[in-house]
């Protein structure tokens, strides 16, 4: 049963761990470009290459294992309330996938002296897409919960 | 023949650049002081006397190579986390007639006090007391953050006092704007004010004690001789960078660096744009430089010239030999005492090393007798 939830489960870690790492890319070139500096859509593109590769690889922690514990913690616990509630799977994970991305900007700086690590969570706006990325990797995931739930009825 | 006269040529430029020094059994080694709370900035106020700043906010006085046991008094409460807390202390220009001496420092905004700010002071040492205290310089605006000070101070001949500020880190696009005081290298008079001939005087919206920007942390700034200023910045993975500090210059940071951010991300895809000056000098990896000292000391003089810098990564010394004002080669020295905060040379041209954190030594580096 856990098995056959994993695809389900990757392509949400990878929803969310696009969104992220795209949105500092988008962050730091949209700042660039208000300073004049040359950004063209070729280099927008190879940018996000080298952050989807370096925010995984070469970084002090890498996206996708961070993103993975907090969806990973914020599933278990949805699917525990989702035993015990009416809640509908695609809301209830929606809400687990968004708040696990809350976790991560809103816990790290309390951990390194208010340092925001990920350049895109430092503003409101960018702390919300965020919510919003990991909401919709949590919805994705819901989505295919349920539909496997109709599959059974029928 | 010929091969022997290469290798002698070879040998005399070894020797000649100060290369033959560097094996452990050509100095002498001696522990100054042990158990010092983090300590980050020294300066000599005598041939025989310094100050240790503890980032913890102890202001410590070492006197004949021993460590007085009772700290400065009336150093002012500072904030101690992360990285911020006491960091510089630097004597007047004539601290032999006025004893006075400055101090950097972090400490709550008063109004916002969960933010905070750089601060710098003037006092008078008397005897063991600071006195006549006159705050010259307070960053703005206030931070959430604790780290990416900068801090270090330094007198230029004018008599002018400059102030090296970090981004912050959270605030790094402010480094590229003259509004404020992230990512800038400062001048001021002693007394805290302005300078008329500071470069961005009449500037609209540019606060006239900027000196230089787009800095990140700048932790380490020395004056040679003939007035040229060299700093060295703290940079993101693999961008710490030795540069040579201009009026009015932009240094780039973070429009242009050779660093990634911590977490893999690229900062800017750019290494270079008009109007942002390149570094003499970067390193990939990190060295993460933390304090620097030029040489003009007799005890080896084959150094003279030569900037030391302190690394906490993995920990040692870069010795930098200069020449025309460019940085021609790095040797890499005492690699065992791990992270090295600060290095000064001494009057009798030994040098002292600082180590990093909370039970820091003060280490003598003298030649071999």
């Amino acid at each position: 049963m856990i098995i056959k939830q994993i695809p389900a489960f990757l392509i949400s870690l990878a929803i969310a761990t696009f969104l992220l790492v795209t949105h500092t890319t988008a962050t730091n070139l949209i700042w660039l470009h208000s300073i004049n500096m040359p950004v063209d859509f070729n280099l927008v593109l190879s940018t996000m290459a080298t952050d989807l590769i370096g925010m995984n690889s070469r970084g002090a922690f890498p996206a996708v294992a961070l993103i993975s514990i907090g969806l990973l913690l914020a599933f278990i616990t949805a699917r525990f309330i989702s035993t015990r509630t009416a809640i509908k799977k695609t809301t209830l994970y929606a809400m687990a996938g968004g708040t696990a991305l809350f976790a991560i900007v809103a816990l790290m700086p309390l951990a390194f002296y208010n340092l925001d690590l990920i350049a895109g969570a430092r503003t409101i706006t960018g702390r919300v897409y965020l919510v919003l990325a990991g909401a919709l990797a949590g919805y994705y995931f819901g989505n295919h919960l349920q539909k496997g739930d109709s599959n059974a009825l029928n | 023949m010929r091969l022997i006269n290469l290798r002698g040529v070879c040998l005399s430029l070894l020797v000649c650049s100060g290369m033959a020094l560097g094996n452990n059994d050509d100095f002498e080694i001696e522990i100054l002081a042990e158990g010092l709370d983090h300590p980050w900035g020294i300066t000599f106020i005598s041939p025989s006397e310094m100050l240790v700043t503890e980032l913890s906010g102890n202001l410590r006085r070492v006197s004949n190579g021993r460590l007085n046991p009772e700290p400065v008094a009336g150093v002012p409460t500072v904030l101690f986390a992360g990285q911020a807390g006491l960091s510089e202390v630097i004597s007047d220009p004539s601290f032999a007639d006025n004893n006075l001496i400055y101090l950097s420092f972090s400490a709550p905004d008063k109004d916002q006090p969960k933010l905070n700010q750089l601060y710098v002071i003037q006092a008078r040492l008397e005897g063991n007391e600071l006195v006549d205290q006159k705050t010259i310089f307070r960053s703005d605006p206030p931070r959430k953050t604790a780290a990416h000070y900068g801090a270090r101070l330094a007198f230029l001949a004018d008599g002018t006092l400059l102030i090296t500020s970090g981004d912050g880190f959270n605030y790094r696009e402010q480094a590229q704007a003259l509004d404020n005081h992230f990512g800038k290298i400062l001048r001021i008079n002693s007394d805290g004010s302005i300078p008329k001939d500071n470069p961005f005087i009449g500037r609209p919206n540019a606060l006239p004690e900027i000196w230089s920007y787009g800095h990140r942390n700048p932790q380490g700034l020395v004056i040679a001789d003939d007035g040229t200023v060299y700093a060295h910045e703290h940079g993101p993975q693999g961008g710490d960078e030795l540069n040579l500090v201009l009026p009015g210059k932009n240094y780039g940071w973070p429009a242009i660096t050779y660093g990634v951010d911590y977490s893999g991300a690229v900062i800017s895809p750019f290494t270079e744009q008009p109007g942002m000056e390149q570094p003499l000098k970067y390193w990939d990896p990190s060295i993460a430089p933390s304090g620097m000292s030029l040489y003009r000391g007799e005890m080896f003089p084959q150094w003279q010239g030569n900037l030391f810098i302190s690394a906490l990564v993995p920990g040692d010394i870069r010795r930098i030999e200069m020449q025309d004002k460019r940085a021609i080669n790095e040797q890499i020295l005492f690699t065992e005492f791990g992270r090295i905060r600060d290095i000064a040379a001494a009057p009798d041209g030994s040098l002292i090393l600082a180590t990093d954190g909370a039970k820091g030594k003060l280490i003598r580096v003298s030649a071999k007798k």
